[in-house]
């Protein structure tokens, strides 16, 4: 099993936690510390949106709008469906925030919400009976570039190939820095489930870019 | 403009409209003035003798117009247009206001019409007062919370 920061492959790819506002790819796995700062950050953010400074919603939306929407673009089929999950989440966070008991759990608060959010939405696309899980299967089916040239492309490649779970708990785990419990929690499983989701994802990650590097 | 950039530019639009102040405030002043009509009018329908029954009917139409609106009122507060800690306080100092005023109408009324309609929405209205007090009393607890814990992380950070 690979842990945090160790090499997938012998690539200078690393799987570590990102720091969570770069403004780089969002699929690309940066090797930077966790910051306790952001925790801080994050806190603060959220007692001055339930305060009722309107600037600070402006910056809430500016630290989170894009996490959320690569994250919800890894939940829908298209570009403009992320954007309506994404402005339909801040509807959401916007009317819920005051009412948000704990400030510190901001983050896996604001992602729960669009993941509801999206759940929602394609619980009324799809209307034969599903859950939230076998529904995440039917979406975004797998890319492959063909015409790979950089590990990250690679990696981000990889990435798109994973199933729906398990690329969702990767994503959450590794570039949004959800705890494995606070992964558990927003996805209502028990914690073993998510830790067994990311054991999986990071063999069938590491086996999908071996794949490639033996094919090229 | 990429996709995300652009859909932030909307998310920002979005909040702008989401967010504003005056329609928060428009339903707590809505809450308050259907909250006292209603009151008065209840009080006038269950109080005065031998009404006719046309007039009953009009005081119950009414009532339940004014109750509608109560709950529409609080509805909207509850669900679409929450408040924040500020907005709390002030929208308590508003409810402190005007049911202070409506307080004083009351009494007015009692002492110079008198009669049980007055002295009943007299009650009502004390009733609304100390209730007002209560949640500006809260919302301002709130509110220093809110900005001692503030500080703590800004002197932190």
């Amino acid at each position: 099993m690979l842990a945090k920061g160790t090499h997938l492959t012998g690539t200078s790819l690393f799987l570590c936690r990102r720091e969570p506002f770069s403004r780089r790819h969002d699929s690309l796995f940066v090797s930077t510390p966790i910051l306790n700062d952001d925790s801080r950050a994050d806190e603060l953010l959220a007692i001055r949106c339930q305060l009722g400074e309107r600037a600070a919603f402006a910056d809430l939306i500016d630290r989170w709008h894009e996490p959320l929407w690569r994250y919800l673009r890894r939940l829908a089929d298209s570009n403009q469906t992320a954007d309506d999950l994404v402005q339909d989440t801040w509807v959401r966070v916007l009317r819920g925030i005051a009412g948000l008991r704990d400030a510190t759990r901001l983050r896996p608060w604001l992602f729960g919400i669009a993941r509801r959010n999206a759940m929602d939405r394609l619980r009324a696309q799809y209307t034969r009976p599903t859950d939230g899980d076998a529904a995440l299967e039917n979406l975004a089916a797998p890319e492959v570039d063909a015409s790979l040239e950089a590990d990250l492309a690679a990696l981000e490649s990889g990435l798109e190939t994973l199933p729906a779970r398990e690329r969702e708990t990767l994503a959450l785990f590794y570039l949004r820095e959800l705890s494995i419990d606070q992964i558990a929690t927003l996805l209502e499983v028990p914690p073993g489930t998510i830790k067994s989701r990311l054991f999986r994802a990071r063999q069938l990650l590491r086996d999908q870019l071996a794949t490639k590097g033996a094919s090229t | 403009m990429n996709p995300e950039a652009l859909s932030k530019v909307k998310a920002r639009a979005l909040a702008g409209a989401e967010l504003s102040l005056a329609a928060r405030l428009g339903y707590v002043g809505l809450l308050l003035v259907s909250a006292a009509l209603t009151t008065v009018v209840v009080a006038l329908w269950f109080t005065e003798p031998s009404l006719p029954s046309r007039t009953q009917i009009a005081f119950g139409a009414m009532s339940v117009i004014g109750v509608s609106w109560m709950v529409l009122a609080a509805w909207a507060l509850k669900v679409r247009r929450p408040l924040f800690a500020r907005d709390r306080v002030i929208a308590g100092g508003m409810a402190v206001t005007f049911s202070g005023v409506f307080v004083v109408g009351c009494v007015a009324a009692a002492i110079v019409a008198g009669g049980a309609a007055a002295y009943g929405a007299l009650a009502t209205s004390v009733v609304m007062l100390l209730a007002a007090i209560g949640a500006l009393a809260g919302a301002r607890r709130r509110f220093a919370e809110l900005v001692a814990r503030r500080q703590v992380l800004e002197t932190k950070a």
